[in-house]
């Protein structure tokens, strides 16, 4: 089960998250649940850092997988387009596969 | 990041091997976001080889960390067409 955190201030922007587990939809290599948070998740970072040049303070285990935390995240128009379409998608594909992610918004 | 399509999913299956020793993940990247504040020796990007080069007030350690040399504010930057630098400039009093 993958696990995501989304934490949101007062004006329900989020200020960070963080996605952990595993989906264990699949034997590695053809899980897609995992494929899709991971593709999902990614890209969002990589838009971040390269499109809006946020720069959010990024830990991950990269030889393991299933750890993500990311921080220091900005509030403007741009990085919560992203940041928001990331949740929305992750709450879609926790509609279809509820046995596979949980995602959590705490304020 | 690199575009790893099984990051939340288990390790490869199957038979035993003679592998299945790991390190634990080394937590490498960005430490002071751009644009915060950081106090003099803070590490601002951990790294291996120069992903991102020292810029102004900046130290570059033996593993390739970078740091701040003064207190100030963290701005990533470009340099040159392709390549990226990381400065601190001092807040002024």
């Amino acid at each position: 089960m993958i696990r995501a955190h989304f934490n949101l201030d007062s004006d329900r922007r989020i200020t960070a998250f963080q996605i952990t587990g595993h989906a264990d939809a699949g034997p590695y290599g053809q899980d897609i649940v995992c494929a899709a948070v991971s593709a999902l998740s990614i890209s969002v970072i990589n838009g971040l850092d390269k499109l809006v040049q946020a720069h959010p303070v990024i830990e991950s285990d990269n030889d393991n997988g299933g750890f993500l935390k990311v921080t220091g995240l900005r509030s403007d128009h741009d990085s919560q387009l992203l940041l928001t379409t990331l949740l929305n998608g992750l709450l879609d594909i926790q509609e279809s596969y509820p046995d596979n992610i949980e995602v959590k918004m705490l304020n | 990041m690199i575009m790893d399509l099984q990051f939340f999913s288990h390790h490869k299956g199957g038979g035993s091997t003679a592998n299945g020793r790991n390190s634990a993940g080394r937590r490498l990247g960005t430490k002071a976001a751009d644009g915060s504040v950081v106090t003099a020796g803070s590490i601002i990007y951990r790294q291996r080889g120069t992903h991102i080069n020292p810029g102004e007030n900046v130290g570059r350690g033996g593993d390739d960390t970078l740091y701040a040399k003064v207190a100030g504010v963290v701005k990533f930057e470009r340099m040159g067409r392709s390549k990226r630098k990381v400065s601190v400039y001092p807040v002024a009093e």
